[in-house]
């Protein structure tokens, strides 16, 4: 598989189709991290296995430049639950469809230390949404998502509910990782940082930790694609999907939409159609 | 050397807590936190380094420096109190040694920074070597080594069996380390502590040689893959950025408040008008490096790292300081 990879971005590095692709390689420690490969020389550093977790779809914005030129091809693995947030992306005008070369892989799951992640094992989707190319095999399994640990904190009171996330959230450091890892955060001025006017001051206690962690949440209502990359990015261990996971469930029941599906479908909360009403 | 038992050990803090606000390791969830605990049964004795370093006791992540309050015409300025004597037990060497580094900012160059200086003279620090180095540790390559006494008051190397059956080296390194040793029973036994398991150091480049290397496409090739989150500032024990604001609070006071900044955000280097001359995250990242091992030795003295390991552990994207160092080396 990875071979096959290799092979994709040095055809495409070298017919200069793409001028950057960006991939996986070894790291050190035995991690796997995010490539950039420029030169077709240097694909063979390209990796592919289970332990890929990186949603590298993050990266695109990096590569559009001010807007002013036309932003260079760029080649791009994505697993399928990365080609949602893709297409997220797309929808959102952040990322033009053809300055993306999509190698799609198809996906069993990814681990994180060697222990399988529990998104995957909701995952029902192994085969990319968006892509110009797929490799991989005929995936073997699928799962289901059916909310259980979603349920469970709603089973709680709301005072021990809020004790939870207060817990949870007290660990936080502000340090924004889970954002910056996030492709549906890709805001130049996010408002927890902005100056003018200043909506949360730089404190680093648990009313700003919530306040943030609760806005980015919202922010991310009918956009967020389930990829977790905010929660194995997070070096507190906050439970982040949880958060993301209880608003895609509203979402769904509402609206009968999962985010990243296509790039044409409007999202329900950027869209108004003023005969809608919801039964409060 | 002289030896302690883990029970006279927790007895003995027990007595300390009463007296001081003691600072100790304490598990949280799955990790492990410098926390002010109420005696030795909150303490976490097995742990390779805590999950944030200690700096936060001494540069604390939010600060209220003052409150401007208006009352009948009058104006108040007060200046919150800040903690009173206090023990910090479970020192990892590394995180003793960075608090020699942020001295050399805070304290030994002008202007000292009265907050951190009262913390620091109000703390006594107890050490706690490591057995052997951590996955992600290389204090040995920064001039350290896991049982190094040279940064706390009082230094305790566990000898014998791990757990409750443990036994302590105990080693008073200053005065400040003696006066609070009080009725720990201590005997006096032959030999030494048994030295600790070390890997071989890397070598480091001096801080001379760093500026030939500063417009290398290496660092742009290393910036595309780094998100420019703040997680290796925040981890590090030795990045000691903050910025200080103003606020209005709900009953028209004013609250200045001083918080931890890092020079991985955007808006870090920012300034009036808009200019910003570290745009990209290539640069930042080559700055936090340089920082480290180029200007925090030039302008101060010590090389800002002490091979914590911390920023390798948390980094989402892997990058690797020690990696770092060796390809810089090799540039």
């Amino acid at each position: 598989m990875s071979d096959k990879i290799q092979a994709k971005a040095r055809e495409l590095l070298e017919s200069g189709q793409v001028s950057c692709f960006v991939g996986y390689e070894e790291g050190t420690r035995g991690r796997v991290r995010p490539a950039f490969v420029y030169d077709a020389q240097d694909a063979e550093r390209l990796i592919w296995d289970d332990r890929c977790t990186h949603n590298l779809t993050v990266y695109l914005h990096q590569f559009q430049g001010s807007g002013r030129e036309e932003p260079p091809q760029v080649g791009i693995i994505v697993k399928p639950c990365d080609s949602r947030a893709l297409n997220v992306l797309l929808h959102e005008g952040q990322v033009t469809r053809d300055s993306v070369y999509v190698v799609g892989v198809t996906c069993n799951g990814v681990r994180v230390n060697g222990q399988p992640q529990d998104r995957c094992q909701r995952c029902a989707e192994r085969v990319p949404l968006v892509y110009d190319l797929v490799l991989g095999g005929v995936p073997k399994t699928v799962g289901r998502e059916d909310y259980a640990d979603v349920d469970r904190l709603e089973g709680l009171s709301p005072r021990e509910r809020l004790a939870f996330w207060m817990r949870e959230f007290d660990r936080c450091i502000r340090c924004y990782a889970c954002r910056q890892a996030c492709p549906a955060c890709y805001c130049s001025e996010c408002v927890a940082e902005q100056l003018d006017p200043a909506w949360m001051s730089i404190a680093i206690d648990l009313p700003q930790k919530q306040f943030f962690h609760v806005m980015r949440a919202y922010h991310l209502a009918g956009r967020c694609v389930g990829c977790d990359a905010c929660e194995d990015a997070c070096p507190m261990d906050i439970p982040l999907s949880l958060l993301n996971r209880k608003i895609a469930r509203e979402v769904e029941t509402l609206f009968d939409y999962r985010p990243g599906q296509d790039a044409t479908t409007p999202p329900p909360l950027a869209t108004f159609d003023k005969e809608e009403s919801i039964p409060l | 050397m002289n030896v302690t038992t883990r029970d006279d050990v927790t007895a003995w803090l027990d007595r300390l807590a009463e007296r001081f606000t003691l600072i100790a390791p304490m598990a949280v969830e799955e990790q492990v936190f410098y926390r002010p605990v109420a005696g030795s049964a909150e303490i976490a004795f097995d742990f390779v380094r805590t999950d944030l370093p200690v700096k936060e006791y001494f540069l604390p992540s939010t600060h209220v420096l003052l409150s401007i309050g208006r009352d009948q015409g009058e104006i108040h300025v007060e200046e919150p109190a800040l903690d009173g004597e206090r023990v910090v037990f479970g020192l990892r060497p590394c995180d003793a040694r960075a608090l020699h580094v942020l001295d050399a900012l805070f304290l030994e160059d002008e202007p000292v920074d009265p907050y951190y200086a009262e913390r620091r003279e109000r703390t006594v620090l107890v050490g706690l070597a490591c057995r052997e180095m951590g996955e992600a540790c290389f204090c040995t390559s920064m001039g350290l080594a896991p049982d190094d006494a040279g940064d706390v008051d009082l230094m305790l190397t566990e000898i014998g069996e791990e757990g409750d059956g443990a036994a302590y080296a105990v080693q008073v390194v200053t005065e400040k380390g003696r006066a609070i040793l009080g009725s720990l029973s201590l005997e006096g036994v032959e030999g030494n502590p048994p030295a600790p398991t070390v890997r071989e150091p890397i070598p480091i480049l001096e801080a001379e040689a760093w500026p030939q290397h500063f417009d290398d496409v290496y660092w742009t090739r290393l910036g595309d893959r780094c998100l420019s989150c703040r997680v290796c500032t925040y981890v590090c024990p030795t990045c000691r950025c903050f910025d200080v604001r103003d606020y209005e609070m709900r009953d028209r006071s004013i609250e200045r408040l001083r918080a931890w900044d890092s020079c991985m955000s955007e808006g870090y280097r920012r300034i009036a008008g808009g200019h910003n001359p570290r745009p990209t995250k290539a640069q930042r990242l080559r700055n936090r490096f340089y920082c480290k091992f180029c200007y925090y030795p030039q302008d101060f003295g010590p090389v800002a790292c002490v091979g914590c390991g911390r920023c390798i552990a948390t980094c989402p994207v892997n990058v690797d300081v020690v990696e770092v160092l060796e390809d810089v080396g090799a540039l």
